[in-house]
Parts: structure tokens; C-alpha cells; sequence
């Protein structure tokens, strides 16, 4: 690592601690000037989401899907693609799997790789669809990838209602549950937390790895100008679509994580608010893959612990969402800030 | 059925016409939803503490401005990414207009409620069978929504103001050298498309429901977005746009009743995918705004 670089690390690292300190000091503000108890309101959220293992483990399982999307968000904003259809990429990336894992009968050895391979292929056609149409038509992502979720979550309501429903699921919109022996196994006995964990470590460290090869490279710099790729000899056009493809590829993946090691099945509104969440904690990760996997964490402990936080002392949830809104709104102006004093 | 849609296209419409304003002078704001919701509780509590439902409608306008204005400050003046700027106040919306709700009044059993937006029978219109009930039965805000139609017509296509909003989109550098404050029209645009969209928020709260739910908007401030790109940045089309999001929705209820062997979802999928596909024609033909998300700054050629 040069010194440039590890100086614009340092930055960035420092950016990030200052955007949540500031953000969890807006939020103890609020609280108190709203009358609550702020001290009690941060220590019940820590308590909720580190203080016992399944609280802990609660926290973990919360990380694995935040995360992996957050790294397909961040591979598509390193090149300025603004890839915001996250959830619907999810939701495809997931839906196909467990649709191959329900409808066809394989021995677990080859069902297992081949749902993963589904989950990348979903997300990936579903990304990949909005960054053909920006190749090829110059099509503002944002909004296609913005319809995208919705044309993807009225196919997840369809589908969980019509043709993939659980026939002994009393009506329930969802699916069956997939064979035991494709199920996740349980990382820590007596909690949610799955395996699927590990494989989540293994993606951040090969995201690690292709931001450091040269196709890395080429999508940074498309990021940087299109005019610059152009003359460095880079398919600026064939770059974009890959980026998309891997983007929407990871999206899945966090699809198929969520599916096959939490719920087993696919549910309405599988998804959330986890698009939102990803962009957010890939900004303030820096769109780095160990960053993104810090801040995942904490995002995570946030969620898990602000439920705990609500259902002991009354206060509302919704104040997680204040700070993540506040952390983006700093992490942006300082980056805009520095950019101009350079 | 077509009252009703009439009624519901109305927090479509509002915030898409504001919407037109911002979109046109170059501006992408995914906070549209963040800045109804906040509309919408500034309108319950502006009436749930003077009991003057005028009050409530200015307080919306108002607090949709200061929203919007976190926006204008981070996309125009410290040029921040507009996708990530708008999705922190989509989400800061959401989790302030929630947790001030909860609170001011505390977790209730039942809803506090506020009084009833009055319904104004327009005289002699409204006697007209059938037709009247549709579209002369309505309060305020349906009528206020569908006289804005032409009035941003009017004022963006037919005043200064409107054509330096579509200069500084398509060539803020140009605007520029003409003498048009960049920054200022931006900041402009932006503010009103908080209005509204504030407005289209204090609709749901105060001429609908009487009362303030956390999910109320209900992701329609993204539907509004599609809705403007879908209308091409054109008012009377947005018109038409909200009514076909509207009229899909209503009709998904209606065939569903009837056990129409269709899946209903289709129908609600229909909008958006047409929206990708007038998209697809708008960017071959350029007739997109060309400044579209990009900050102005001189010094940047």
C-alpha cells in the first residue's frame, strides 16, 4: 500500500467514526429534548444487540444479508453506477433458487453449489437488465433499477400467492420450506445463527480480491470518466454490464443467504427495507469490503438492538432510522467537502 | 370506483407535479418520499393543535420546503451525490416524522384522530348525474391538486421562471453564461417540489385518513418519480400518468373480487414496467434532461 493511499484509508476511517459519533449525539439530543431517557435508551440498544450470545447471534444474522448486498451496491457506486434496485435483485436472486431447490430432485452435494449458482444468476439478470439497458440505451439507472424492485416485489407477491404457494400453508402468502438437507446448518446451538455466516466472509474476501485485479481496476475507472476508460482501451460499455451483472450477482447471493439459512422459504415482502440499508452501509464502509463489513455490523447491532431497545423502554424504533439518515447526510458532506479543499 | 380514483390520484399527482420543477431544473430527488411523510405529519399536527385545517395545509407546504431544502443544500451546495443525498432523507423522513409522532401523543390504542376535511359540493357542476359525483364531490386538496395541473404548465412553460428552470437542466453551463443564477433557480425548483410534495403528504393524513400512520405514503413519492418520468416532464400527462397508476390499482382490487383467472399483480406491475419502456424512448431521443444529477459548478467544464 502507497502512502497516498493508506492516507485516503486513514480518512476515510476517520470520516466514517466521526459521521456516527456525530449521528449518535443528534440522536441522544432528540431523545432528550423529547423527554426520554438517552442513556438508558443507548445502553438498553448495546445490551439488545451484544449483551447476551442470541442476542449477539441475532445481530450476526442480521449482517450476513446487509452485507452481502451492501457489497454489490458498492461494486456498481466504485464505477458511479447507481445501482439503488438492491432489493429487487435480492428477491429475484433468492425466488430462483428456491425455485430450483424446490422443483427439482438432486442429491444435496450438487443441489447445494448449483442454488448458489441460481441465487448469482437471478440477481445478476435482474441487475444485469438494467445495466444492459444503460449500455445499450443509455437508460438513467436509477430509475430502471427504482422499477425494477417494484416489477420484483409484485412478482414475489404473485408468486407466493399463486403458483409457488405452500398448499398446507393455510393460506399464508409463502412458500414451502426447502429439504432440511439444503437448509443452512446452525453455526451456535440454540440461535438463528447459520452457517451462511461463513460464507458471507468468504464473499467479502473475494470482493476483496477483484477490487484489487484489473477488472477492479476498469470499473473504478469508468467510475472516474468514461472518456479516460475510452482511451485506456476499456469496452466502457461491456465494463458497465459486467459491473451490473456482479452488482445484481451479489444482491442475489444476500437473497440466497437470507432464504436458505434464515427463513426457509420465501415470504412477502422478504426483502424490506434492505436496499435502503445496503446503500447506506456501503457508504459508510467507503465501498470498501472490509469497511463495509464493519459497518454492516453495526448497522445490524443498530436494527437488532433498537427492537430490543423499543419492546423494553417504549422508545421508538424509528430513531434507528434518524441515525442512519444522519450518518449518510455527514458522511456525503464531509467527502464533498474534502473533494473541494483538495 | 372513479371517484375514489380521482380522490387517490391525488396524492400521486401533487407531489409529481413538484416533482416536474425539481426533475426539469436537473435535479433527481429520491427524498420525495422522506419529504410527503414529514408533510404529513406537519399537516396533522398543524391541525391537531389549532383546529384550522387551512393551517395544517400551510404547515405541510412548509415543512415539505425545510425537507426539500436538506436536499437543495446537499445537491446544490455542497454538491453531493443526488441518489445517496435523497435516499438520507427518505430514510431521516421516515424516522422523524415517526418518532415525533409517537413522541407528542405516545402509543395509543386507537388513533388520534383530527376533524374531517369538509367535502365541497361545487354548486350546480355537482348536480350533473353521474359525472358530478365523480369529480365535483371532492375537498380541497382534489381540487387544489387538479387546478395546479395547468398552472405548472402555465408557469413552466409560459414564464421566465419556467424556461430558466429548463435551461439550468439541460445546460446549466449555458444558463450561466446567459446570466441565470444556477444555483438559485435549483434551490427554487427544489423548494417547491417540496411543497407539494409536502401537500400531497397532508392529504393522506388530513384529507384522508384524519390521522397519521408511519406507512401512509406508502412508497407513493417514489411512484410520483416514475410518474414524472413517465409523463416526460409534462403536467397534463402526469395527470394522465397518476390516473393509469391509480386506475390499475383500483382495478386490481376490483378484479380480484370478481375471481378473474389473472394475476392481479400483473396489472399492478403494468405502470412501472411502461415506465421503463417510455424511458427507453426518452433517453434514444435525448429528450431527457441532459443535466440530469449532475452538480453545476463553474470552475467544471
Amino acid at each position: 500500500m502507497t502512502e497516498a493511499t493508506a492516507k485516503s484509508a486513514f480518512n476515510s476511517v476517520i470520516s466514517a467514526v466521526t459521521a456516527v459519533f456525530t449521528a449518535l449525539i443528534f440522536g441522544f439530543v432528540l431523545l432528550w429534548v423529547c423527554g426520554y431517557d438517552a442513556v438508558k435508551a443507548y445502553t438498553t440498544m448495546f445490551n439488545g444487540a451484544f449483551g447476551s450470545a442470541n442476542r449477539f447471534a441475532e445481530t450476526i444474522v442480521k449482517t450476513i444479508p446487509l452485507t452481502v448486498m451492501a457489497l454489490g451496491t458498492a461494486i456498481a457506486f466504485k464505477s458511479k453506477i447507481w445501482n439503488i434496485g438492491g432489493n429487487g435483485q435480492f428477491i429475484v436472486g433468492g425466488a430462483l433458487s428456491l425455485y430450483v431447490a424446490l422443483n427439482f430432485k438432486l442429491p444435496a452435494l450438487i443441489m447445494f453449489p448449483l442454488s448458489i449458482f441460481m441465487a448469482f444468476a437471478g440477481g445478476a439478470l435482474w441487475g444485469g437488465l438494467a445495466g444492459y439497458l444503460k449500455a445499450k440505451y443509455n437508460a438513467n439507472e436509477v430509475i430502471t433499477t427504482l422499477m425494477l424492485n417494484y416489477i420484483a416485489s409484485f412478482l414475489l407477491a404473485w408468486l407466493v400467492r399463486g403458483p409457488m404457494m405452500d398448499p398446507a400453508g393455510f393460506g399464508f402468502p409463502q412458500t414451502p420450506l426447502i429439504d432440511k438437507s439444503l437448509q443452512l446448518s446452525s453455526l451456535l446451538a440454540g440461535t438463528r445463527l447459520h452457517s451462511g455466516f461463513i460464507i458471507a466472509v468468504i464473499i467479502v474476501i473475494l470482493c476483496w480480491i477483484l477490487s484489487r485485479s484489473i477488472f477492479g481496476f476498469r470499473m473504478e475507472l469508468i467510475g472516474e470518466s468514461h472518456e479516460v476508460a475510452a482511451y485506456s482501451g476499456i469496452n466502457v460499455k461491456k465494463t458497465t454490464l459486467m459491473t451490473m451483472l456482479i452488482s445484481g450477482g451479489l444482491a442475489g447471493l444476500a437473497g440466497w443467504n437470507e432464504v436458505f439459512g434464515l427463513h426457509h422459504r420465501l415470504l412477502d415482502d422478504v426483502a424490506g427495507n434492505y436496499g435502503s440499508m445496503a446503500i447506506v452501509i456501503a457508504l459508510l464502509g467507503g465501498l470498501h469490503p472490509l469497511g463495509i463489513f464493519v459497518s454492516g455490523l453495526l448497522f445490524s447491532a443498530l436494527l437488532v438492538g433498537g427492537g430490543t431497545m423499543q419492546r423494553m423502554s417504549g422508545i421508538p424504533l424509528s430513531l434507528v432510522d434518524i441515525i442512519q439518515g444522519t450518518v449518510i447526510i455527514f458522511v456525503i458532506s464531509r467527502a464533498a467537502l474534502t473533494l473541494k479543499s483538495k | 370506483m372513479f371517484a375514489g380514483t380521482i380522490r387517490m390520484s391525488v396524492p400521486i399527482l401533487l407531489p409529481a407535479l413538484g416533482d416536474i420543477y425539481t426533475q426539469r431544473s436537473g435535479i433527481l430527488n429520491l427524498g420525495v418520499e422522506g419529504v410527503m411523510l414529514m408533510g404529513a405529519l406537519a399537516g396533522f399536527l398543524g391541525v391537531a393543535f389549532t383546529d384550522n385545517l387551512f393551517i395544517g395545509m400551510v404547515f405541510s407546504a412548509f415543512i415539505g420546503m425545510i425537507s426539500a431544502g436538506v436536499m437543495a443544500f446537499l445537491s446544490v451546495t455542497v454538491k453531493a451525490n443526488q441518489v445517496i443525498a435523497g435516499t438520507a432523507i427518505t430514510i431521516l423522513g421516515a424516522g422523524l416524522s415517526s418518532f415525533l409522532f409517537r413522541a407528542i401523543f405516545g402509543v395509543q390504542k386507537l388513533p388520534p384522530l383530527v376533524r374531517e376535511f369538509p367535502v365541497c359540493k361545487i354548486p350546480v357542476l355537482s348536480d350533473i348525474p353521474y359525472i358530478g359525483t365523480i369529480f365535483f364531490e371532492h375537498n380541497l386538496f382534489v381540487y387544489l391538486a387538479y387546478i395546479l395541473v395547468p398552472l405548472t404548465w402555465l408557469i413552466l412553460e409560459r414564464t421566465t421562471f419556467g424556461l430558466n428552470a429548463r435551461a439550468v437542466g439541460e445546460h446549466p453551463h449555458a444558463a450561466d453564461a446567459k446570466g441565470i443564477n444556477v444555483s438559485l433557480t435549483r434551490y427554487l425548483c427544489v423548494l417547491i417540489g417540496g411543497a407539494y410534495a409536502g401537500l400531497g403528504g397532508a392529504f393522506l393524513s388530513i384529507g384522508f385518513m384524519n390521522t397519521f400512520l408511519a406507512q401512509m405514503v406508502g412508497g407513493r413519492g417514489f411512484i410520483a418519480i416514475a410518474v414524472v418520468v413517465f409523463s416526460r416532464w409534462e403536467p397534463f400527462r402526469a395527470l394522465a400518468a397518476a390516473l393509469l397508476f391509480g386506475v390499475a390499482n383500483a382495478l386490481q382490487v376490483r378484479l380480484q373480487a370478481m375471481g378473474v383467472p389473472f394475476p392481479p399483480q400483473a396489472l399492478q406491475a403494468l405502470p412501472y414496467i411502461m415506465t421503463i419502456v417510455v424511458l427507453l424512448s426518452v433517453s434514444r431521443r435525448a429528450s431527457f434532461p441532459s443535466a440530469y444529477t449532475i452538480p453545476f459548478s463553474r470552475e467544471e467544464r
